[in-house]
């Protein structure tokens, strides 16, 4: 025991002369966190969905429900019962006013799924990593059951059984993402898991979880975090799916998804009714990967490359 | 465009196949005086020589069948599940099959009247316990063996029966069993008098086979099968050994699109030259489209949301009165169907009946305020609807019916569920949910199907002793006001105490090519309830 | 040693399909509904399906069932689709045949496309054409393939009639002419795929240049081009292999909404079918084909980015 307390102190030290060290002129830089214009221009976008997902609703002119008027696909300008600055929808509701309520469904749940594959995964993929043997042979398994399934299927099959709820959206969403997160995870591990230190601190007598918290976690953590990015977009992408097929979100909560769904049949008739929540999901997208590309270019490393 | 003719002898064989064409579709929409004027702008002739054109063009389209060419349809579904087996036919594409390669002992005329098919004539004793069935003799089978009354009495009787599996087992409940009685005639030994019996004779599912087969594809009918490859489509070519006029192509090729979208641009663009259902929203894009004509046929169809008797909150009239008084039926046909619909008053019968249709009953209007005071009055301050796509329009019925409740302060909420297993799981089982019927040959069976007390298919499980007696007795009434006067009252009772509300009732949309000529018009199902493969013919 | 490797991949490949079709078959028992259910649909009657399912044999208890089918799948026996009648092995045969092809043709497109436009970005970062590339494929991966299926029909076919609007084969086309069906579903699974594989060959290859040895060629005053051609590519091979066998296993199960779009009769389609209508044997069936091309295209991805990287030929 006291020669724990030796360790824990000898610890400190140790620490306390690496940061020394780091302050030296002539020290390896510190990784340092900056973006091109890019990236703000991104992160500014990403941050302006995220205040409508919380305002929306209240600055939105319509009720995503009202829908008043006889006439469907309306072009912007003065209509029925208001004025519609994007026009209406094949109901004739206000696109402008459902893309405002719809941003919490789509990025909400997107995000919460992505936090929730990521939660699984991580935990999955290093304690498999990390324990190896039987443990990692039966969860392997099962993650390649369901990877080798079609996405598709499987979010048909538990949502015909189990409903298509929010919560449950969200949990299909999460299991089925899981799946590749845990993949990167375990990897990572592994190959952590063999690296110098790790076999330094085995040697020293350190428990699992230190390993894991100290070693394994720091170092996967900026790979980890541009593939967050990936995954997210694949998670809107997979509710957009969902919604092709008529199990997205219920009626009348409206999602970017099921908006570009509904309203497709009248891009045939010069209606911009399915392009604008098509240009809402490509914004929030498209900005998210322009960030995770900026965040990646600045921070290569022999990990990167294990993350596919 | 043609030169300034002002004389009223330009006839229709002397335009150009784009004018036809322009003509074809007019004539088939039912000209107006606007129709009139735009034929004569586009024609540059006068409008007394674009009216002469049109009735021109009518009259030559009315005219000869003419053989040859080959067509192209697409269905709205299919699957793993099609069928050659007419027992079990389900779905419009198995209709389709079944018309082509097959045929019935009795057919559906344009009125729904039956007229002779394999059967040349149908003859009730006195009592109506018995029907005589007189076969058509010279009739061969695709693969070259005669048709006779073995094979007609081997496959109506397999509908009858314990172990049957046929879906129009209990309509013919009322037959007890067919016998041959001669090498051509047969006999329909029933367990209680039905007149309408001919008329059953005719439905999708009746097809004669070869006796101890399931169907396999050889029939008696216009078209031979060649290939069949379920889920993917089936090739036909003429059965130049027909025992009647009627199989004016070459070929046909059934096929189906089940996205929406695809469907209609496949019309559009000419791969595909007959499509069923089409949905509301494209009614523009095909009738803004030069080359082909949306037909929009008056029936039957009900979009109608079933609230339960049997249990919550159904079992409460005025929780039901609140759901019928809350649906904006003018708007709902309007906006929903974009006015291809027609108005339901809450019963399962429409103009489309003809005369057994109750016009007396007063139509139900919109009423949010009666609706609010009866769902005050029931107690219920929210309810929870189970919607699937069972036909289009249904789901933009309820999200309308929703946000008119939201209105008066009523909560709807709806749960969508997907089509696959929603007959087995949700329908008949959950408190609130919708359906869809397609419209019966008879007024009576529409009405027995649905709301015959004890019925398999009574989906308000609304049971009215009344009602059943109604039903019998109208079946063998002869004077046709007193027979009016009964299917008022069945309405009325519909109307008034069943859980069914039915805002409003689909026309039949299909879009076809212009160059199509001869196509029925059978309310019964899609494309002339699914009759087309007997009549049409390439201009 | 490689084939050691390679043979325990292959058992534990096996193993994996039978968890899979546990899975499949644990999950198709919970849905609502069953086949009698389905195929008898609205005028279903207590007594028509109970006729029904003596008839197909649903009424032995389900982990029988299971058995029995495990059973004849070892012999090679798919058994008969219990919707329509007819064998699983007709009902996919043609499919199967038709996924392949398209597999084929947009793999045979796709790939040397994206690794050439990856390649070219890679080597020219920040100059015009890789933004233009790097902000394309961005755009395309991130907006739903229906939208971009639907516009691409849209323009293509319904407005400028170049192409028809769905992959309708009759079977007797020449090569021209199936190449024109083919195009639309084609032209929209080639933007896709490349889009991801264009994406991942520019990060492989641009994370392989911040390494210590790459700046070791940089300061010998190797020129930037052959540095990427003869040692950046091949270390990031790996990485790039593995996207391009995702992006395969996804061509042969993931493409129902193309196949929906276009009403082109693949395999994907099928497997939803089947779902929809509990066909349980036709989904174990499409199950299996799709476990086993994803566990030889993941084993031929690992095996090349082993084979590229010696460090992981010998692991410690």
């Amino acid at each position: 025991m006291t020669d724990q307390i030796v360790n824990k102190e000898a610890e400190e030290e140790v620490l306390a002369k690496l940061d020394a060290f780091a302050e030296l002129p002539d020290a390896p830089p510190k990784r340092k966190f900056r973006l091109t214009w890019i990236g703000y221009v991104s992160c500014a976008v990403v941050a302006f969905w995220l205040i409508i997902c919380v305002v929306g609703p209240s600055i939105a002119p319509f009720h995503e429900m009202d829908m008043d008027g006889d006439d469907s696909f309306l072009p912007a300008g003065e209509g029925e019962y208001g004025y519609f600055y994007l026009g209406t929808d094949y109901l004739s509701r206000d696109t402008l006013s459902r893309i405002l309520y719809g941003a919490r469904n789509t990025i909400g749940i997107s995000l919460a799924a992505t936090l929730l594959a990521y939660l699984m995964g991580i935990t999955l993929g290093i304690l498999a990593a990390v324990k190896g043997g039987w443990i990692d042979m039966g969860i392997s398994r099962i993650n390649d059951a369901i990877l080798a399934l079609p996405t598709i299927m499987l979010g048909l099959i538990v949502i015909a059984a189990l409903g298509s709820s929010i919560p449950i959206l969200i949990g299909t969403a999460a299991v089925i993402y899981a799946t590749s997160v845990f993949r990167i995870a375990r990897a990572l591990g592994q190959d952590i898991m063999v690296q110098d230190y790790v076999e330094a601190a085995a040697t020293r007598g350190e428990g699992v979880w230190w390993i894991i918290r100290a070693e394994v976690l720091p170092n996967a953590a900026m790979p980890l975090a541009t593939d967050f990015g990936l995954r997210l977009v694949f998670v809107v992408l997979f509710i957009s799916s969902l919604s092709f097929l008529g199990l997205g979100v219920q009626p009348p909560a409206s999602d970017w998804g099921s908006m570009v769904r509904e309203n497709l049949q009248g891009l045939t008739y010069g209606s911009y009714a399915a392009i604008w929540p098509a240009l809402a999901i490509a914004s929030f997208t498209i900005a998210i990967n322009l960030i995770v590309d900026d965040i990646s270019a600045k921070s290569g490393g022999s990990l990167a490359k294990k993350m596919v | 465009m043609k030169d300034d003719k002002s004389k009223s002898e330009l006839n229709y064989q002397d335009l150009t196949q784009s004018d036809k064409d322009l003509v074809a579709k007019l004539v088939r929409g039912g000209f107006s005086r606007r129709e009139v004027l735009k034929l004569s702008m586009v024609t540059g002739v006068s409008l007394v020589a674009a009216e002469h054109l049109l009735f021109d063009g009518k009259a030559a389209i009315a005219a000869t069948p003419k053989k040859g060419g080959s067509v192209r349809m697409a269905s709205n579904l299919h699957g793993p599940d099609d069928q050659l087996d007419p027992i079990l036919f389900t779905s419009t594409i198995d209709y389709t099959r079944g018309r082509a390669t097959y045929n019935s002992l009795v057919q559906h005329a344009n009125d729904l009247t039956p007229q002779p098919e394999l059967a040349t004539s149908f003859e009730p004793n006195a009592n109506a316990t018995e029907w005589t069935f007189k076969l058509r003799e010279g009739v061969t089978w695709h693969d070259g063996s005669k048709f006779s009354a073995d094979d007609a009495v081997y496959s109506m009787n397999r509908h009858l029966g314990e172990n049957t599996t046929s879906v129009i087992n209990s309509v013919l409940k009322s037959i007890k069993e067919f016998k041959k009685t001669g090498p051509y005639e047969m006999k329909a030994i029933m367990n209680s008098p039905n007149s309408d019996l001919p008329t059953l004779m005719g439905l999708f599912q009746t097809k004669i086979v070869k006796e101890g087969s399931t169907g396999g594809g050889i029939g008696t009918g216009p078209y031979v099968l060649d290939s069949f490859q379920p889920g993917v489509k089936s090739v036909h070519s003429r059965n130049n050994n027909y025992w009647r006029e009627g199989a004016n192509l070459d070929a046909i090729e059934i096929t189906a699109i089940t996205d929406p979208v695809a469907r209609v641009n496949a019309l559009i663009s000419g791969d595909m030259q007959m499509v069923t259902q089409i949905d509301p929203n494209a009614f523009r894009q095909v009738e803004s489209a030069d080359n082909v004509t949306l037909l929009s046929t008056p029936a039957a169809l009900q979009l109608g949301i079933c609230c339960l008797k049997n249990s919550e909150p159904g079992s409460n009239d005025d929780f039901v009165k609140g759901m019928q008084y809350i649906q904006d039926r003018k708007r709902i046909v309007k906006r929903v169907l974009k006015g291809k619909g027609s108005l339901g008053n809450d019963t399962p019968i429409s103009f489309a009946h003809g005369p057994d249709f109750c016009k007396e009953l007063p139509q139900r209007e919109f009423d949010p305020d009666k609706a609010k005071f009866h769902f005050k009055k029931s107690g219920y301050s929210s309810a929870e609807l189970f919607v699937a796509p069972v036909t289009s329009g249904v789901e933009d019925m309820c999200l309308t019916a929703q946000a008119n409740c939201a209105k008066i302060g009523f909560d709807l909420k709806l749960k969508k569920v997907p089509t696959d297993g929603y007959w087995g799981a949700v329908w008949m089982k959950e408190p609130l949910n919708v359906v869809t019927w397609n419209m019966r040959p008879t007024a009576n069976s529409q009405l027995a199907i649905q709301f015959g007390p004890g019925g398999n298919w009574n989906d308000t499980f609304w049971n009215n002793d009344r009602m059943g007696e109604l039903l019998r007795l109208s079946l063998a009434e002869t004077d046709p006001a007193k027979r009016h006067d009964m299917y008022c009252e069945m309405q009325t009772l519909v109307h008034n105490g069943s859980g069914m509300v039915i805002p409003a009732f689909s026309n039949i949309n299909d879009g076809i090519a212009n160059n199509i000529m001869g196509m029925p018009t059978v309310p019964l199902g899609q494309l002339g309830g699914n009759e087309w493969p007997e009549f049409i013919w390439l201009a | 040693m490689m084939t050691r490797m390679v043979m325990q991949r292959i058992g534990i490949g096996f193993a994996t399909l039978i968890v899979v079709s546990i899975i499949v078959f644990i999950a198709t028992s919970i849905l609502p509904g069953d086949v009698a259910q389905i195929v008898l649909g609205q005028s279903a009657t207590p007594e028509t399906l109970a006729a029904l399912r003596a008839q197909l044999g649903l009424d032995q208890p389900g982990y029988v069932r299971y058995f029995l089918w495990l059973g004849n799948m070892m012999t090679g026996d798919l058994g008969i689709s219990k919707a329509g009648g007819a064998t699983i092995s007709s009902l996919i045969g043609g499919r199967l045949g038709n996924t392949m092809m398209m597999a084929g043709f947009v793999a045979l497109i796709s790939i040397p496309i994206s690794i050439a436009l990856g390649l070219w970005a890679a080597m020219h970062p920040g100059t015009m054409l890789d933004r233009i590339v790097t902000f394309g494929t961005l755009s395309l991966i991130s907006v739903p393939e229906f939208f971009i299926a639907t516009v691409a029909v849209l323009i293509l076919a319904v407005n400028l009639h170049w192409l028809p609007s769905t992959a309708y084969m009759t079977g007797e086309e020449t090569f021209v002419e199936l190449m024109k069906a083919l195009a639309m579903p084609l032209i929209t699974l080639v933007i896709v795929v490349s889009a991801q594989m264009i994406r991942m060959t520019r990060a492989g290859i641009l994370n392989v240049m911040s390494s210590p040895y790459i700046e070791m060629a940089i300061l010998k005053g190797v020129p930037r081009g052959r540095i990427i051609l003869r040692h950046a590519f091949f270390n990031a091979i790996g990485p790039i292999i593995n996207v391009i066998a995702l992006n395969l296993a996804y061509l042969v199960s993931g493409v129902v909404i193309v196949e929906t779009i276009f009403a082109y009769p693949g395999l994907a389609k099928l497997m939803i079918d089947g779902v929809q209508t509990r066909d349980l044997p036709l989904v174990q069936a499409c199950a299996m084909i799709f476990c086993g091309t994803y566990v030889v295209l993941i084993l031929i991805a690992d095996v090349g980015s082993i084979l590229s990287n010696p460090r992981l030929r010998n692991p410690k």
